[in-house]
């Protein structure tokens, strides 16, 4: 299942931490997040696909593989 | 079949707990001896004569100050007047001060012994983990640190970091590679496994609930989380591998078929599953946490409220210390030793989340397992019902309430005794106190023992020429000629008589001299005629037989301690008369029990 999400991106602290794209709504944590979406207070349009079949240690909500993305601002 | 196997099941019971009752006076014993060669002292307490001059003590105070270069104090402003004063010192120096003249103005010269709190573990970092005492940890590791227990962490696998060091592994697997090695290279799972098994009293780090319990390292998750598929076949492979308890530090919003399949089967093996509820700070759990025989569990802060990122909600059975960190502010997290994700080295650290309250509902249920309750639903229902209740809840932040590890394994303990019980009574009820052997009427506590042992040797001498089965009858008669209640005697209760007690305490051997007080064994009772007697009446009864067979064996064993230790025999003084008849009768006796132990006809 494609999505497309336009959100910011946030550093979620638990364990040793990951990466996560909030939206107006919902909260994605990404899935092995492309280098240059590593950066807290990005505004970025990601499309991917949500990995139910997939759990994490930061358990923030569904989990987005990143397909492509946009930055739109970056602050 | 049911009956006899019931009956048998109750035999065995009892003999267990007598077992325990002997084993636990030769324990007391041991012990009694230690307490007072090997307690920690590095002080030692003078207490002067009140009738010594003020000055004459500030005299001697100097005088010791001088000769062994030493400081001694007044031990707070309230000694004054007892003048007890406190100096620096070790074994050498009191034996030099009791020998010294000052001894005779003391009341006394003692060491300043250490007392200190049961298992509160020497980990220099303990008094960071709030989460611990929490959980009221200390009071449950009086009981058991969970050895024996194996609990699965099914995470990022585990890295041997030094706080680990000493933590018991058994073999796990990594799913995300396909190897037999299951290493962290995330730094969640050796936190995890922290929780449950840091090492401990290891002068190291810090502290774990269950750290005698063993670790199994089941690796299905990398950067990027883990598959159903993966963590499905890691909790297969635990239940199949002897896990007792399974943790699962992660979650996801997928239902999975394959998964809640291999939890069911987890669970029909008996293995208790416990999942963190998630941190979206939403209403329901999520997977695996919400699965019927998942054990979900929601995170509180370090002040018991529910941490801001916990779900909660359906799914959420039960609360645990999570943390809640404030911005780069460490104090509110739970810390453990983990391995850096970019360098790979060791290092102490402050993580929060349900990833974090899942293992301590994990390390007090191996607790409570290793306590002796096994079923897994069983389990949950003791953690559940020993919870610390939150009264206002309507949202269910809490489930059944905060996690309390002394309450749980309390009550996994209920009904059992536990040797640890016996010893708790003995010291509780003054009998590890050395005073009550001198001062309390002097029954010696060693022959007492060998003669209860060396009943129970008769026993099961006796045992290789004809198999029989222990019986609870047999045991009695073992107590009653060996020894009796002898612990009855030292019973001295306000106007009543103590001689009822001194009887109850007696064996059978000194029931003829106990009544009067005296010491000196009455040869009518100090004999065969007793259990002659008591074989006669009793040989054509399948039970009651065995009674008077062990009252033989008893009393054979209370006389051949007595002819060795102390034999005084009324009329045969305290010679060779009295033992070569102590022994004589001994023989008869055991021969008497030969004898009747004889299937000469079908007993039971």
């Amino acid at each position: 299942m494609s999505i497309t999400v336009t959100g910011n991106i946030e550093r979620k602290g638990f364990g040793p931490g990951t990466w996560a794209l909030v939206s107006e709504d919902k909260t994605y944590e990404l899935k092995d997040a492309p280098e240059e979406l590593r950066q807290s207070g990005l505004k970025a349009k990601v499309k991917g696909e949500v990995r139910d079949d997939v759990m994490t240690f930061a358990m923030i909500g569904p989990v987005l593989e990143v397909k492509s993305f946009e930055v739109l601002s970056s602050d | 079949m049911v009956t006899l196997a019931l009956r048998l099941w109750v035999v065995m019971r009892k003999l267990l707990i007598l077992c325990l009752f002997v084993l636990g006076l030769g324990f007391a014993l041991f012990n009694f001896k230690g307490l007072a060669s090997q307690g920690e002292f590095d002080s030692i307490v003078l207490d002067f004569r009140e009738n010594v001059p003020a000055a004459q003590i500030t005299a001697q105070v100097r005088a010791i100050a001088q000769q062994y270069n030493v400081n001694p104090h007044l031990n707070s402003e309230f000694s004054d007047a007892d003048n007890v004063y406190i100096v620096k010192g070790d074994r050498n120096f009191l034996k030099a001060l009791k020998k010294s003249p000052l001894a005779k103005q003391t009341e006394y010269i003692e060491p300043n012994y250490i007392y200190k709190a049961l298992e509160v573990p020497n980990d220099p970092d303990y008094n960071k983990q709030w989460n611990l005492r929490s959980i009221n940890v200390e009071q449950a590791w009086d009981e058991t640190k969970g050895k024996g227990i194996t609990v699965a962490v099914i995470d990022s696998g585990i890295s041997l970091v030094p706080d680990l060091k000493d933590t018991k592994f058994v073999p796990g697997y990594d799913f995300v590679n396909d190897q037999v090695e299951a290493n962290d290279d995330v730094g969640h799972g050796t936190h995890v496994a922290g929780t449950i098994a840091q090492s401990t009293n290891n002068n190291y780090g810090v502290a774990g609930i269950a750290y005698e319990a063993n670790i199994m390292p089941v690796k299905v998750l990398g950067f990027g989380g883990g598959t159903v598929a993966d963590i499905a076949e890691g909790i297969r492979f635990a239940a199949d591998n002897g896990a007792d308890v399974i943790n699962m530090s992660l979650g996801g919003r997928g239902e999975s078929q394959i998964m809640e399949e291999a939890i069911n089967y987890a669970h029909s093996k008996g293995v208790v599953i416990v999942a963190a509820a998630g941190n979206e700070s939403q209403n329901s759990a999520s997977y695996p946490g919400r699965y019927a025989h998942v054990i979900g569990v929601a995170a509180l802060d370090a002040a018991g409220l529910k941490a801001p990122y916990s779900n909660f909600g359906a799914g959420v059975d039960i609360s645990a210390p999570g943390g809640a960190m404030a911005e780069e502010n460490p104090a509110g997290g739970i810390l453990q030793e983990t391995v850096n994700y970019e360098t790979g080295e060791p290092m102490f650290a402050s993580y929060q989340g349900t990833s974090m309250a899942a293992p301590h509902v994990a390390g007090v249920a191996a607790l409570v397992k290793a306590a002796g309750v096994t079923e897994p639903d069983e389990i949950l229902r003791v953690l559940k019902q020993s919870a610390r209740i939150v009264q206002e809840d309507p949202l269910n932040h809490f489930g059944a309430g905060h996690l309390d590890a002394a309450a749980a394994v309390k009550l996994a303990l209920k009904g059992q005794i536990t040797f640890r019980d016996f010893f708790r009574w003995l010291r509780d009820n003054g009998y590890l106190n050395l005073r009550f052997w001198i001062d309390g009427g002097a029954i010696a506590l060693a022959p007492k023992v060998a003669m209860v042992l060396g009943s129970y040797l008769l026993a099961w001498l006796l045992r290789n020429y004809f198999p029989f089965a222990w019986s609870w009858s047999l045991a009695s008669g073992l107590i009653a000629g060996s020894s009796g209640l002898f612990f009855l005697r030292g019973f001295y209760i306000f106007d009543l008589p103590q001689w009822p007690f001194r009887v109850m305490g007696s064996s059978i051997p000194e029931l003829g001299n106990t009544i009067f007080g005296s010491s000196v064994l009455n040869p009518v009772f100090a004999s065969v005629l007793v259990p002659f007697a008591l074989v006669a009446l009793l040989l054509g009864h399948p039970q009651w037989k065995w009674l008077a067979i062990g009252s033989a064996l008893g009393v054979a064993s209370c006389l051949a301690v007595s002819a060795v230790l102390s034999p005084a025999v009324w009329g045969l003084g305290t010679g060779a008369l009295a033992r070569g008849f102590l022994i004589a009768n001994a023989l008869l006796c055991y021969g008497l029990a030969h004898l009747a132990a004889k299937p000469s006809e079908q007993s039971a």
